[in-house]
């Protein structure tokens, strides 16, 4: 990633910051609070102090706007430490949902209250098994909004949804519905990697409670912000695998059997430098693609899919060959091998696996 | 250069290349119309000497040496610029020639003045061909354990032994070689290079039947071949350094390999089109093909992404040493996954190399490269001796004691 100095200061600041103030402990302490904490708050509110809501937002909005490079550094760092925040769910998606569906009006009513911290708000888009814009359920009916959304991200956490669903007129809309609104009902859960999330349904939401957003194309501004939160989650990924290779490495280095390091081992040598080339050259296709957002390139959408086809696909594979180099201590939860293994799985399943990706690319490319 | 500076150059390449170079030179290159220059040049038709020679007077058959050498003194920004400008404009390249490639960038660095001035400009100009004297038969991955030997006598080196995988060097003027000059511990300690006329008495050729149905490499033999000391390259016994300068370059060249051959007949996915047909639905008919050609794609367009990644690093100061470590390894592994797809996609159509009933020319063309291309990831350091460098130096893995 080539930065400029505002964000190589943006990088280290941050970056320092998670390092003292967020250990992967953290999250571990997840585990004794209730499952509808999906983050600490207090934390969070740090985050929020140092502008974090605020990277990618234009300066007449009061944003930082240090870009999407900027950005995709600070979710670099988070995904080395593990840090769970809702920083893809309201930053890098929510927020960019906003500014990509709403109209005017709208913006400045709610974004300025994200950027605060004052409130955070969670897409609502998978249903069954992953998220397809031809295929919502969720639907419009006299007014009244019904149906189930599956795996919202720090939901219970949020105070607004921004409900993807089918219009009565046709083709898609986001509705802004309130989290505590007595029609919606939420079934908070953990994901294996510890991160929070929810089952949500919608009993008929009435139209004076909810609030369509009025942008002049909703569902290519939908496309545009799951693509841009698509690259933020994949640079966010390649800081996870980074971080796993690296311990990996250096478990190597430092383990003795048969009276030498293990790394002297060429079977395994091979195997991390092997690692090691993918995971550059994922990092290659990820700030291409961050690259193109700051150049709002018109090939965005076919980078976002190749973006996350590599991240996911190298952060299994050295999550994977991370948890057996470390032999018997990879399956411990002593380690922390295993929890970058299970976020990786998380990972990829979000905004798309690689399976939808490389259908997506193929059709973006026409064939 | 000023952004500005740099636009009044890309407009006055492109305007030059547009006046010189004939549509004929705009075709996609095809390999027996490659030139290579040498002794024995032969030009395929009058537009592609004109071309050739267009680009040589103005110094672009090696655009980033010195104007004193005969090249055009582009520093890297502008010959970026030009290379850009060729592409869009499809012009092909006006020279093929290792020394172009590897001989030229290590006598930039180690060669003196004389020698410079000697071979450089006869390279630029494409009157002297030359091929690689590296690996014999006893000296592959174990590069340092090489026995062919120059003897001191005086005024001149006497050079006896033998070098395996020459490329095209039957086609040759000149060789560069590593000797042994020494018989010394470590064995790298004694190693020199030396530049040798292969019109010498002494020296023989003869080329390698390939698995392509080729003969792109040669065995090369030298007995009691008289080479004059000038044509030392660097001190004696210090060979090494010079050939490591000489290797980076080849691995550069051999990362970027694929836009330097010929293009295919057609480009993959026209290919996989033309051979496997659309469903109704739009998409290629068969759906696991189709999968692994996106995958290849993805990976194509990483790699160019890696490419210039690290171009943007060095430009800003931020340079990750690390990175073209990992080039030739990449590229030249795709570039044969690239050969599997095809194969796959020409399917029962592209079984044979050489039968017109079986396969067309532009299959068989194909299918052939396919089988060179199993020896990207051998030439020029195997992928093996890339992964250890790789582990060594990229990943700071802890060496053990050679078992050899």
């Amino acid at each position: 990633m080539i930065l400029n100095q505002e964000q190589i200061m943006l990088r280290e600041t941050v970056g320092q910051f998670f390092e003292d103030q967020s250990p992967v402990s953290r999250l571990r302490a997840l585990q004794q609070r209730p499952v509808e904490e999906s983050y600490d708050r207090e934390f969070w509110s740090e985050m929020v102090g140092l502008g974090l809501t605020g990277i990618t937002v234009p300066e007449v909005f009061e944003g930082l706007q240090f870009g999407w490079m900027g950005l995709g550094a600070v979710s670099q760092e988070a995904g080395r430490r593990l840090v769970a925040s809702p920083l893809l769910s309201s930053v890098a998606l929510a927020q960019n949902v906003l500014l990509n569906c709403a109209s005017k009006r709208q913006i400045e009513s709610y974004l300025p209250r994200l950027l605060s911290g004052e409130i955070t708000a969670s897409v609502a888009l998978d249903e069954g098994r992953f998220f397809d814009p031809g295929a919502v359920l969720v639907t419009e009916q006299n007014g009244q909004i019904s149906g189930s959304k599956a795996r919202v991200l720090d939901a219970s956490m949020s105070s607004l949804i921004f409900c993807v669903a089918r219009r009565e007129a046709g083709g898609l809309g986001v509705a802004v519905v309130a989290t505590d609104d007595e029609c919606v009902s939420m079934t908070p859960a953990r994901f294996m990697d510890l991160r929070g999330c929810a089952a949500i349904t919608f009993e008929g939401v009435p139209a004076d409670r909810t609030e369509w957003l009025e942008g002049v194309d909703v569902a290519s501004g939908l496309e545009q912000a799951i693509d841009q939160a698509t690259i933020i989650l994949a640079a966010e990924m390649m800081g996870s695998a980074r971080e796993t290779l690296e311990r990996t490495v250096s478990y190597l280095n430092e383990r003795e059997q048969f009276d030498v390091k293990l790394a002297t081992f060429q079977a395994l040598q091979h195997r991390c430098a092997r690692l090691y080339c993918e995971l550059e050259l994922a990092e290659s296709t990820v700030a291409a693609a961050l690259m193109a957002l700051d150049d709002a390139a018109s090939s965005v959408s076919a980078q976002a899919s190749a973006a996350k086809t590599l991240a996911n696909d190298v952060f299994s594979l050295v999550t994977s060959e991370a948890v057996q180099l470390h032999g018997g201590m990879g399956v411990t939860e002593e380690m922390d091998i295993g929890l970058f293994l299970k976020r990786s799985r998380v990972c990829n399943q979000l905004l798309g696996s690689s399976s939808y990706h490389r259908d997506r690319y193929a059709r973006l490319l026409g064939f | 250069m000023t952004e500005d500076a740099l636009s009044v150059f890309r407009a006055e390449v492109a305007e030059w290349l547009d006046r010189h170079c004939p549509a004929s030179q705009r075709q996609p290159i095809v390999r027996e119309e490659q030139i290579w220059g040498g002794r024995r040049r032969v030009f395929p038709s009058d537009e592609a000497r004109s071309w050739f020679e267009a680009c040589r007077d103005k110094g672009y058959t090696a655009p980033d040496w010195p104007v004193a050498y005969g090249g055009a003194g582009l520093d890297a920004e502008q010959e970026k610029i030009l290379k850009q400008e060729m592409s869009r404009l499809g012009c092909r390249p006006p020279l093929y020639c290792q020394g172009l490639w590897m001989l030229g960038p290590a006598l930039l660095v180690y060669g003196s003045e004389d020698q410079k001035r000697e071979h450089l400009g006869a390279i630029c100009r494409g009157e002297i061909r030359w091929a690689q004297g590296y690996s014999e038969p006893s000296a592959g991955s174990d590069l340092a354990n090489l026995k062919t030997k120059a003897e001191d006598c005086g005024d001149h080196f006497l050079v006896n032994g033998t070098k395996i995988w020459t490329t095209k060097a039957d086609e040759a003027d000149w060789i560069f070689c590593l000797v042994r000059t020494r018989d010394a511990a470590p064995k790298q300690a004694g190693i020199s290079f030396l530049l040798i006329d292969m019109a010498s008495e002494g020296v023989s050729t003869s080329p390698i039947p390939l698995i392509s149905g080729d003969s792109e490499f040669c065995q090369t033999f030298f007995d009691n071949v008289r080479v004059p000391k000038r044509n030392l390259v660097g001190a004696i016994n210090e060979g090494w350094a010079v050939a490591k300068e000489l290797l980076n370059h080849e691995r550069k060249m051999m990362a970027a390999f694929e836009g330097m051959l010929e293009k295919p007949a057609m480009a993959l996915l026209e290919l996989a089109h033309y051979a496997v047909g659309v469903s109704e639905d739009g998409r290629l008919a068969d759906p696991e093909l189709r999968s692994d050609i996106v995958s290849h794609l993805m990976r194509e367009t990483g790699i160019r992404q890696m490419g210039e990644r690290i171009y943007r690093q060095g430009k800003a100061g931020q340079m990750d040493a690390r990175l073209p470590l990992l080039m030739k390894y990449l590229g030249t592994s795709q570039a044969q996954v690239k050969d599997e797809l095809i194969l796959a996609a020409l399917g029962g159509e592209g079984l044979s190399m050489d039968d017109e009933s079986v396969a067309s020319e532009g299959v068989r063309k194909m299918v052939k490269q396919w089988a060179f291309n199993k020896s990207l990831t051998i030439a020029g350091g195997t992928s093996e001796v890339q992964l250890n460098i790789i582990a060594k130096r990229a990943l700071g893995m802890a060496s053990g004691e050679r078992r050899s």
